[in-house]
């Protein structure tokens, strides 16, 4: 430790999950990683507030909305597959939790079961999006092209996420939970709650002429 | 600062020199995550880029010489000015002020080792390097973009502009768009998280403040052009139709889109600018900055302002009087912070003991150049005005002032002005001010005459007009003048590059500056300071008695991190230590997914999607490699 007033700890030198924890308690502002994440988030929300309010600027220009001969969307199937997603926080707030909390297994398991429920959201979300495309194409009319656009923007930030799910269950599980793959599990879980609400926004646009 | 001169303090400058070595050769450039070295990659391929950009400029100020003439075919032409705009704004600008001397300024200024993520930062160059390359292989190709920089729809449809000159646009901009969005994010962690202790945001460089509001305007002004080029590509490659009226699209919604990124972009370019004068005034002054907090708030309310008025630049499309007299107002209301400003440095001047070196020569030239180009954008806020002149010269003379006048001098006299911080040596002061004054008049003889051209009717992007309008000794006027530009540029070039090699030694701090960079050695070693300097004022370098305890926490060993790429992160907002940091050193991660990024994008242009999108995983698990080593997070 650097000699000298205040002796503010070394965070990489915790490579073990207890040691991870106890610099996280000590921390009194966010580590940069979370900054990072955050601040990127931002940017990515921007382009969610940008594909929406493209939605609505052609819906006040259109005449009729979904123009003739493509159906409202469907209310039921999207908002259960919605509230799933919704429900794979719960694990992801556990897995952010436990890791601040130094709990390696804990954390683990939470990421593995938020990963399977994504997963299956993902899938589900995937056979939505070809049963609507069997019924309109997004070459047919610029209701189909910003409808298509917007899910599958959604729907490829899903899959990143999963991938990040991945990504940080072969770390944690090669190298432990070290303060560098904390601060990782905090960024995926702030990533999963912004993925999470911007979903929940689309699907309110997506929803949007069925009301 | 720290000045070594005990052998125990010697020790711990060593030590440090052995922790932070860095790669010798051009592999040492590649794998770089030094900010300073990044910094000086960017300078110079911006700089050469800007060389791209002007002698586009130059080939159509010649083509425009007289009436009827033909130095270029038409279609070179629309691609030179449309490739000057897209350089000088998204090549050259941007990639100089907040990759070159963000990247090399602001950890100095705030006391740090590196920025917050120095890999991604190297990440970020390899990408604008990458889009760069790619936006140019279209005019290599002879199919550079060619619908102007901002290229409006319907002329960029695939309908009216088949080739490939669009794809190089769109998907390079997207390209781009992504380098600059993780400089921005860079930049706002590394001064939310690093400053020196006791630096808290009202001891922040006013230079800083000014980067920090640039940062957050990229990174919610560029999503929205991102998504516009998006649109447009799959308009164009996959018959979407978002810009098709016939199928329910809407060509004005390119201009909002590209507007409000378009505006902000305006500040984004000329925030910097503003940065570096509260840089030099205060030093050239030798007096502190007058309004010291009103400058603070008035560059971030500029940055907050400059997200609504993007309508001002769509008068003439036939929206509401409701609509646009909202604009209107809001555009002038802009002129609120800016004024600000712009007393704050004239007051500054004018009450401190001005020292007319090189650099506030630039400064000063920027302050006219900044009020003429500001008046004139007060006269096309005004709606009928505006409807008088819009597509004319007097637009391009009011944006030229703005953007060379006002954004580009002062990258020139923050060129002069670090100097001698980045290479150790003085530059020619005869030469600099012989240099300035040669762009001073170029640059006034060559936009000044284009406000009255516009009045007269000329229109702008013709590619030439006939005898006996009355514009062609105006024309030849402006190309004159942009050869006597040319000239000064070319200079500043010479100048710097003979001082390079045979200007005298600088030392520390030539100018008596006074901020936290002029305390280190010029040039500064790879770690920045041997010990984290602490921080009691905005005036950093003028409060002698920290620098002063500096050197004793350096006898001490305290502050000095010397067990492996370390810093200080900080508490938000009063900067006090809360951890200490590791950095990572030199990595090839970058430069590799820097190569993957230019492949998946040139397969996109070339329709082989399923290519493309290998590129994309390469690209992932590249990124995944680059954290086999844990560093700091």
């Amino acid at each position: 430790m650097e000699a000298g007033a205040g002796t503010p700890p070394r965070s990489m030198t915790a490579r073990a999950a207890a040691g991870a924890a106890r610099v996280e308690r000590r921390r009194r502002s966010a580590p940069n990683g979370i900054w990072g994440m955050a601040l990127f988030l931002c940017s990515e929300a921007t382009i969610f507030g940008t594909l929406m309010a493209t939605y609505f600027y052609l819906d006040f220009d259109a005449h009729r909305w979904p123009p003739a001969g493509i159906e409202r969307p469907t209310i039921a199937w999207p908002s259960i597959a919605t509230g799933w997603l919704v429900l794979s926080m719960i694990p992801i707030w556990l897995a952010s939790r436990s890791a601040r909390r130094g709990a390696r297994r804990l954390t683990l398991g939470s990421i593995w079961v938020a990963c399977a429920m994504q997963c299956l959201y993902l899938a589900a979300q995937i056979l939505l999006f070809r049963h609507d495309l069997l019924h309109f194409s997004p070459k047919g009319s610029a209701y189909g092209s910003i409808y298509f656009t917007m899910l599958a923007a959604d729907h490829a930030h899903v899959a990143l996420g999963i991938a990040l799910d991945a990504a940080l269950l072969l770390f944690i599980t090669l190298r432990g939970l070290a303060n560098y793959w904390l601060i990782g599990v905090r960024g995926l879980a702030i990533y999963w709650y912004a993925v999470t609400v911007i979903t929940v926004l689309v699907l309110c646009t997506q929803l949007s002429p069925s009301f | 600062m720290a000045t070594v001169i005990t052998p125990r303090g010697q020790r711990q400058v060593q030590r440090l020199e052995r922790i932070w070595i860095e790669r010798k050769g051009l592999l040492g450039w590649i794998t770089t995550t030094d900010h300073k070295r990044i910094g000086i990659m960017y300078f110079f391929t911006s700089l050469i880029l800007f060389g791209a950009g002007g002698a586009e400029a130059l080939t159509i100020r010649t083509q425009l010489f007289g009436p009827n003439n033909h130095v270029v075919s038409p279609e070179t032409y629309d691609q030179l000015f449309t490739m000057h705009g897209v350089t000088m704004i998204f090549l050259f600008v941007i990639p100089m002020t907040t990759g070159a001397f963000g990247n090399y300024l602001v950890p100095l200024m705030i006391g740090a080792r590196d920025m917050a993520f120095p890999r991604m930062n190297a990440v970020s160059y390899w990408l604008f390097l990458g889009s760069a390359v790619f936006i140019y292989m279209g005019l290599a190709s002879g199919h550079a973009p060619n619908a102007g920089w901002f290229d409006y729809v319907p002329l960029a449809s695939k309908a009216y502009d088949p080739g490939n000159n669009i794809d190089f646009y769109g998907y390079g901009l997207i390209f781009n768009g992504i380098a600059s969005t993780a400089t921005s994010i860079n930049i706002i962690v590394t001064i939310f998280k690093l400053r020196a202790p006791g630096m808290s945001f009202n001891r922040m460089p006013l230079f800083c403040f000014a980067f920090l509001a640039v940062s957050f305007s990229l990174l919610f002004a560029l999503p929205s052009l991102s998504v516009a080029c998006l649109f447009l590509e799959l308009d164009r490659q996959l018959g979407f139709h978002f810009y098709d009226a016939a199928h329910g699209g809407d060509p004005l919604l390119w201009q909002n889109l590209f507007w409000i990124f378009g505006h902000p972009e305006v500040y984004i370019i000329i925030l910097p600018a503003f940065g570096i004068a509260t840089a030099i005034i205060p030093t050239f002054s030798h007096r502190k900055m007058v309004f010291f907090p009103l400058v603070a708030l008035a560059e971030l309310l500029v940055a907050f302002l400059g997200f609504g008025v993007w309508v001002h630049h769509m008068f003439v499309v036939g929206y509401a009087t409701i609509t646009t007299v909202y604009f209107a107002a809001a555009s002038m209301i802009i002129v609120i912070p800016s004024a600000i400003q712009l007393f704050a440095w004239i007051t500054t001047i004018l009450t401190g003991k001005p020292q007319f070196k090189t650099p506030l020569l630039w400064i000063i030239g920027f302050i006219v150049y900044f009020m003429i180009g500001g008046l004139s954008g007060v006269t096309v806020a005004a709606i009928p005005f505006d409807q008088q002149v819009e597509d004319s010269y007097y637009i391009v003379a009011h944006f030229h002032f703005v953007i060379f006048g006002a954004a580009v001098f002062p990258i020139l006299g923050g060129m002069y002005f670090w100097f001698p911080k980045v290479t150790g040596r003085m530059y020619h002061e005869g030469l600099g001010k012989l240099s300035f004054w040669l762009t001073f008049v170029g640059t006034f003889v060559v936009f000044f005459p284009m406000h009255i051209l516009g009045i007269l009717g000329m229109p702008r992007r013709v590619y030439t007009y006939p005898p006996g309008m009355g514009w062609t000794f105006i024309n030849q006027s402006e190309t004159v003048g942009a050869f006597l530009l040319a000239a000064g540029l070319l200079l500043i070039v010479g100048n710097l590059t003979w001082s390079y090699f045979r200007g005298a030694e600088a030392g520390n701090d030539p100018w008596e500056g006074d901020t936290l960079e002029w305390s280190t050695t010029s040039p500064p070693p790879p770690y920045n300071y041997p010990v984290i300097p602490t921080v009691t004022s905005p005036y950093a370098m003028w409060d002698k008695s920290d620098r002063e305890l500096d050197s004793r926490r350096l006898e001490r060993g305290e502050g000095v991190l010397q067990q492996g790429h370390e810093t200080v992160a900080s508490t938000v907002q009063d900067a006090e230590w809360d951890e200490i940091v590791s950095m990572p050193p030199h990595s090839l991660w970058p430069f590799l997914v820097g190569l993957a990024a230019p492949g998946g994008f040139a397969m996109l242009l070339l329709h082989h999607y399923w290519i493309a999108a290998g590129f994309l995983v390469l690209a992932g698990l590249l990124l995944i490699g680059w954290h086999h080593r844990e560093v700091a997070a």
